[in-house]
């Protein structure tokens, strides 16, 4: 599994009034779903530990260079009911032909949609459960991080960074973090996993 | 040196002076007059750019659909619609909708993109391809996050598809610029689509277009083919 806390470094991503940042919160969110999903039984890569800012590229390299890993990205809105969640997966992507069957990079996650979307609507029918207000399945975005991520690959964005008091969102970490575990614990027998890193599945 | 050179010396020097105190304020005024034309001329330039199009009385007044958030907060547009005299030609038609949505709606709550954006240009390929050249602003003034940078976009295509059958698809720029994202989320690299019914055009554009064959805004980079685990990623 590789969680990628987005921003970082001097792109504080969201910001709310008395200096909540999304890359801070992301940070620390990502510390109880990787606590989660390492009691799912999965092993957990992050993207950044601590404040730096790898690129778009460099965090789906992470994810593209692991066989058979399901990536998933974390983020903090500024708009949104606070207190609600939303999964999102890629837009389809036409996938381009390759003679060598290998995936071009900048539509690595063509192949993926399908399988992104199952995963997304996992985690996000788990959300939906704990967080009233949030839809029950996967939404459609043109997220940057994931289009040239080559795995199952879903962005989760928390409502939001404009609440008062941080413990609003502090508060959702746990029920985030097991949604995002149990979903992908019930995502990972149906993902056949391709033979070789960078092959279509 | 003699009592002469000092007297020739002086005299010189106090001419010098008497100059430059009659000269100087001239200078400080030429200098001062210069700055005001450049200013002006640069006031000026940035109205041309952002002038809104003007809505011609004589263009035939049909009901335009304008999509602006629904207000249920829940990421979703609400078709609005407003009787407005839009041009049969394709470009124009379409920045007279797209300054219309950038006005905003009148609940101002219900707005998707920052009121100080702005439509710089606005150009449509042979093949559908419509190019939208947005102010900073649209991407500076957005809150940043997927849904409400997905909502801005979705309002903006969304608007072009009820209005201009001839847009297949869309690309936006931002500031002239091609953007990665829009305000760290949303992929502004790839055309979003429009309308994917939407019939080749078979004459040029009225509007200057890029001089480019194809839609490709920048060469095309080689696909880079996913290597095997490289020791660092």
């Amino acid at each position: 599994m590789v969680l990628d806390p987005a921003h970082g470094g001097t792109d504080l991503g969201a910001r709310g009034t008395g200096g909540i940042h999304e890359s801070d919160i992301v940070l620390e969110f990502a510390a109880q779903v990787r606590t989660a999903l390492e009691a799912q039984g999965f092993q957990v890569v992050q993207t950044r530990q601590g404040n730096a800012n790898p690129s778009f590229d460099d965090r789906s390299a992470m994810a593209n260079a692991q066989r058979g890993s399901i990536f998933v990205t974390l983020h903090i809105a500024s708009t949104g009911v606070p207190g609600t969640a939303r999964v999102y997966v890629m837009n389809d992507l036409a996938s381009a032909a390759d003679a060598t069957g290998l995936i071009p990079w900048d539509r690595a996650q063509a192949p993926f949609v399908s399988l992104s979307r199952k995963l997304g609507d996992q985690v996000s029918a788990l959300i939906a459960q704990r967080f009233k207000g949030s839809p029950a399945a996967a939404q459609t975005a043109s997220v940057r991080q994931l289009r040239t991520t080559a795995a199952p690959a879903i962005a989760v964005e928390i409502s939001s960074v404009t609440v008062e008091d941080r413990a609003q969102i502090d508060h959702m970490a746990p029920g985030i973090a097991d949604a995002i575990a149990r979903g992908a614990a019930a995502f990972r027998p149906t993902y056949v996993v391709p033979a070789n890193p960078g092959e279509r599945p | 040196m003699t009592p002469r050179w000092r007297y020739w010396f002086a005299g010189a020097l106090f001419l010098a002076v008497v100059i430059a105190a009659i000269y100087l304020p001239i200078l400080r005024r030429h200098i001062r007059q210069a700055a005001k034309l450049q200013q002006r001329s640069e006031e000026q330039a940035r109205r041309e750019l952002t002038q809104p199009t003007v809505i011609n009385p004589s263009d035939p007044r049909v009901k335009a659909k304008l999509y602006w958030a629904s207000g249920a907060d829940d990421g979703t547009l609400s078709a609005v619609s407003v009787e407005l005299p839009l041009s049969n030609d394709p470009v124009l038609r379409a920045k007279q909708v797209l300054n219309t949505l950038l006005a905003g709606p009148v609940d101002t709550e219900l707005r998707t993109v920052p009121p100080d954006a702005a439509l710089l240009a606005f150009y449509l390929l042979p093949d559908g391809t419509a190019i939208a050249d947005f102010s900073e602003a649209l991407a500076t003034s957005i809150p940043s996050g997927i849904e409400s940078e997905q909502l801005a976009v979705d309002s903006i295509t969304k608007t072009l598809e009820a209005n201009v059958p001839k847009v297949r698809r869309l690309k936006i720029l931002i500031h002239g610029q091609e953007m990665e994202t829009l305000a760290g989320h949303l992929d502004l690299s790839q055309a979003f689509l429009v309308n994917a019914n939407a019939a080749p055009g078979s004459r040029a554009a009225a509007t200057p277009q890029p001089t480019a064959a194809g839609p490709a805004l920048t060469p095309p980079a080689a696909p880079v083919k996913l290597a095997a685990p490289a020791a660092k990623p």
